[in-house]
This record gives C-alpha cells, sequence and structure tokens, in this order.
C-alpha cells in the first residue's frame, strides 16, 4: 500500500472579523497550502472539510481553486472531534489509491458570524440527549466541559491554580508565535482575577472565537519526498466516538474520550509519550487539557496541573505542549490549526518557537465524548 | 414556578422515541426510558433496548438523585436565563441510574456539593412550551 504524507500547509490571518466569506478564506488557505506544496490547483483530486455553525462546502471550495472533477468530496458535521478523522481520512484516500492529491481544510467566521459560545443560536440541532439540555439552556460547550471539569476537580482534588498553569503555560508560548490573536503573557493573579465564565472555567480557561481558514494537502509519500519541504507522515493513529456523543450520560466525567483512544493510539505504534517532541492538546478549554494530558499517558490521572507547574510541558521540560499558544492563545480554528503548528515544528520551520530537533508531535482533536489522536513523525 | 425573561429557553426536537417523556411531563410527571424486557433504564429514549433488543416503555421515576457534577453559570450566554445569573446547573445522576441536566432552583453556587441529594420538579420557563426538569437540593 502506498503511503501518504502532509506536503503543504497554509492558512489566512486569524481576526475577529475578517470581512470576507468562509469560501473566500477557505480558497486562500488552500491555494497558500497548495504553493507551499509546490503543487497546483489543477493536481487536486480530493477535497475533506468539517464544520459547525459556518463553513464553505468542499465542491465549492475546490471550484474557487479550479478543481472541478473530484474523485473523493466529504462535508462533515462537528466540531473539533473531527479534527484528526479528517486527516485520517484524507491518508487513507491517498493510501488506497481514490485520490493522489486531498486538501483538508476549516474555514470559518467564528467571531464576526456564527458564535458557537453563544446560547442564542445553538450549533447543533437539540435532539436526542440534547433535548432534555435544551429547556434549561445546557446547550454549549463551555457549559458542557465545565461540568466535566468540576468532577475532575471532585475526584482529584484539582485545583483552581492547575487549570491556571494550562493558561499561562499555553499563553507563554503565543508570546513568541507572529500569528497569534492573544500574546500578552499572563500570570497566575490575572489568571485568578479573570472572570467567571461557569465555575470552574474563567474566561481563561476559555478558547478564542476566530475569522480564519487552515488547510492541508496531503499526497502520496513519494510524490512528497520530491516536492518543496521534507514531508511529514502519521506514524500513529486512534479515534474514540463513545457512548452515543453523550456530554450527560458519558460514564465518567474525570476523563474524556482520550481514555478509549489513547489504547487505539498507543496501539497503532511502538511510540510512547515519552518519545513526543510537540504535542498540540486541542485546548477548547483548560479542562479539555487537563483531562487529555493525562489520558494519553504524559503523567498520571490528577497530575496535569503539576505537571504544567512544574515545567514539564515547556521548553527544555519533557514535552512541548501547544508551542503556538494553541485554541486558547492562537486562534480557534476547531483543531485544524494545530496540525499546521506540528507540521511547521517537524520541517524545523517554526523559528523563534522551534522545539530543537522536533521530530515527533502529538496531534489530539475533540473533548467530551468524541475525538482522537495523530502523531506526526519527520521523514527526514 | 415561573419566570419572566424576554427571550423563550431553546426548543427541544421531539420525535416519536422521546414523545413518551414530553407526555409525562405534560400531565406532571417524569417518566424515564426503561426496557419492558431486562428492566434497564436507558440513559436516552431509543425504540428498543440496547442491551436485551426488547422493546421500551416510559416508566415513572421516584424523582430523587445525587448531584454528579455542576457548574455555575455568570456568563449570560443563554439569553432565556440571562436573568437567573449566576445560577446553578446541576447534572443529577437519579437513582434509577440515568443522567439528566437541569437548573438546581434556589441556589448560585455557595454551598452546592457533588454527592448532595436533590429532588426533581417540573419548571416551566416564561416562553417555553414544554416543562423543563429542575431539580432541588434536600
Amino acid at each position: 500500500m502506498r503511503e501518504a504524507a502532509v506536503a503543504g500547509i497554509g492558512r489566512t490571518a486569524f481576526s475577529k472579523c475578517s470581512g470576507r466569506t468562509p469560501l473566500a478564506m477557505a480558497a486562500e488557505a488552500a491555494r497558500a497550502a497548495l504553493d507551499d506544496a509546490g503543487l497546483r490547483p489543477a493536481d487536486v483530486d480530493g477535497i475533506i472539510d468539517f464544520s459547525t455553525g459556518d463553513s464553505a462546502s468542499g465542491p465549492d471550495v475546490a471550484r474557487a481553486l479550479g478543481a472541478v472533477d473530484l474523485g473523493l468530496a466529504m462535508d462533515l458535521q462537528g466540531g473539533g472531534n473531527l479534527a484528526v478523522t479528517v486527516v485520517g481520512q484524507a491518508f487513507a484516500s491517498v493510501q488506497a489509491g481514490t485520490c493522489d492529491v486531498v486538501v483538508v481544510f476549516r474555514s470559518l467566521n467564528g467571531r464576526s458570524g456564527n458564535r458557537y459560545g453563544r446560547g442564542d443560536r445553538p450549533a447543533m440541532p437539540l435532539r436526542g440527549e440534547m433535548q432534555f439540555a435544551a429547556v434549561n439552556g445546557y446547550v454549549i460547550p463551555p457549559m458542557w466541559i465545565a461540568m466535566f471539569a468540576q468532577r475532575h476537580k471532585h475526584v482529584y482534588g484539582t485545583t483552581d491554580e492547575d487549570f491556571g498553569q494550562i493558561a499561562i503555560n499555553t499563553r507563554g508560548h503565543a508570546a513568541a508565535n507572529p500569528h497569534a490573536m492573544q500574546r500578552k503573557v499572563i500570570d497566575m493573579d490575572d489568571y485568578l482575577s479573570s472572570r467567571w465564565i461557569c465555575e470552574p472555567f474563567r474566561l481563561y480557561d476559555c478558547c478564542l472565537e476566530t475569522d480564519g481558514a487552515v488547510a492541508l494537502v496531503v499526497t502520496t509519500l513519494d510524490r512528497a519526498r520530491h516536492l518543496r519541504h521534507d514531508p511529514v507522515r502519521v506514524a500513529g493513529f486512534g479515534e474514540a466516538h463513545t457512548h452515543g456523543g453523550s456530554w450527560t450520560n458519558f460514564p465518567d466525567l474525570s476523563e474524556m474520550y482520550s481514555a478509549y483512544a489513547a489504547r487505539r493510539l498507543w496501539g497503532s505504534t511502538g511510540l510512547r509519550p515519552r518519545d513526543m517532541d510537540v504535542a498540540c492538546m486541542y485546548d477548547c478549554f483548560t479542562g479539555t487539557v487537563m483531562a487529555t494530558v493525562e489520558d494519553f499517558g504524559f503523567c498520571p490521572k490528577g497530575e496535569t496541573g503539576a505537571f504544567f507547574g512544574e515545567g514539564r510541558a515547556t521548553y527544555g521540560g519533557d514535552v512541548v505542549i501547544n508551542p503556538h499558544g494553541g485554541l486558547l492563545s492562537e486562534g480557534y480554528l476547531h483543531g485544524l490549526n494545530h496540525h499546521y503548528e506540528a507540521v511547521l515544528q517537524l520541517r524545523g520551520d517554526a523559528g523563534d518557537r522551534q522545539v530543537p530537533g522536533a521530530r515527533h508531535a502529538l496531534v489530539t482533536a475533540g473533548a467530551g465524548p468524541a475525538g482522537g489522536a495523530l502523531i506526526y513523525e519527520a521523514d527526514r | 414556578m415561573t419566570q419572566t425573561a424576554p427571550v423563550p429557553p431553546p426548543e427541544p426536537l421531539i420525535d416519536a422515541d422521546s414523545a413518551g417523556f414530553w407526555e409525562a411531563t405534560r400531565e406532571g410527571h417524569i417518566a424515564l426510558c426503561r426496557c419492558t424486557g431486562c428492566g434497564t433504564w436507558l440513559a436516552r429514549p431509543m425504540e428498543h433496548c440496547n442491551r436485551c433488543g426488547a422493546l421500551t416503555t416510559f416508566a415513572q421515576i421516584a424523582g430523587t438523585g445525587m448531584i454528579y457534577s455542576y457548574i455555575v453559570v455568570h456568563h449570560a450566554s443563554v439569553p432565556a436565563f440571562a436573568h437567573l445569573v449566576p445560577y446553578v446547573i446541576a447534572l443529577v445522576e437519579f437513582d434509577e441510574g440515568p443522567r439528566l441536566p437541569g437548573i438546581l432552583l434556589g441556589e448560585s453556587g455557595p454551598g452546592v456539593a457533588i454527592g448532595q441529594r436533590v429532588r426533581a420538579e417540573l419548571t416551566t420557563f416564561q416562553g417555553a412550551d414544554e416543562r423543563a426538569v429542575t431539580y432541588r437540593r434536600v
């Protein structure tokens, strides 16, 4: 079976008010990714994207690029829980020979348009278990994930400061990232005095809202080796979509999908957490990082706060977590910006925030009952 | 109990699987989905039991449970409940097993703790067509 690789990455500026359509932004990011790879729009024969709220359809973006005959077009409905799925599917379609060049994108006006975190226009239809939540207004991710975080506090004695360490570490990394929307360093006083959103989450526990687009180009490894950059392969993969996608009847709210996905991920590779140089952990909220860092095995349950507080999640520590500032501080592109950063790091192109000698990067996606993770490996 | 608010709460999308729950709440009862074969209480209404495959029904619950987790809402993200801020949403685990989220009436955070016992009661929030399962500490 032929192998696949990420050959190109592209993105738009991240802002609070793009003044543009998701279609225009997706096309810009995709063109940038194709240029980055040294490929042309006419080479594209597959397109995959995911969205909840606004987006642009894959076929529409392909047409905007000038690619009008695709062998595969997948518009998936969902949030960050799909940010690893879309890359996995791109790799699978290239490996299977269905496509030679696949564009993967996420594009949205997440701040100037449909604001996912606001409850006046819930992002998903309020059916199934959501109908019981609807009547109480329990309809937005900050509420659902704060509920998980509260349980984690109860089970492990996790403190507000433990969540604060995650926010502080992440913002500190964003300070070295010119593309980040929020670069002002914060300390524990700043964190603790920031306003409550829904306890136990404060403002700094919550990710940004962003207008922008990110795109990746996946092709065969053989071809990628002859293009502009060192290819990036996938060396491990595992998703878990559990318990019907339930936020309320997920059995143990002190863990997340990660407790299930970890088995698949680490079972797919001989690599282990200690081999990761970079970990782009899906950080819609600090609480998500809290659970997934432990569940994926970087430290024992209940010890994520100490892991961050002791400097183990930054330069010179065990692994650099979210060197770009993550969703909390770079921008909220529903996790596809984590893939962009991981590839940049493994190419050695991350400039001031380059993790020295980075060869392996974990990227996670999702929170609560559904998500996944993959391991990127530098091909050099 | 009714509350005044300028905007109605989000509307549930009721279907053939869940209709029994809402019929019960309209009559003043709380009934969850239960298997007619093995007696399992199902977390989510479904036509057939996902353990034994038998048909399900809706059966009245005792209405008591404990706080499995909770949040205190400070930011008025949901317009219908903005006037209640700060308010508590509890994720309650009924004695029968399944969990339902609901506003913990009369609470704003202090004194609320995981593990506390609660009793469910039905509330009609202003502008809502359907009653909500809400809770009070007991």
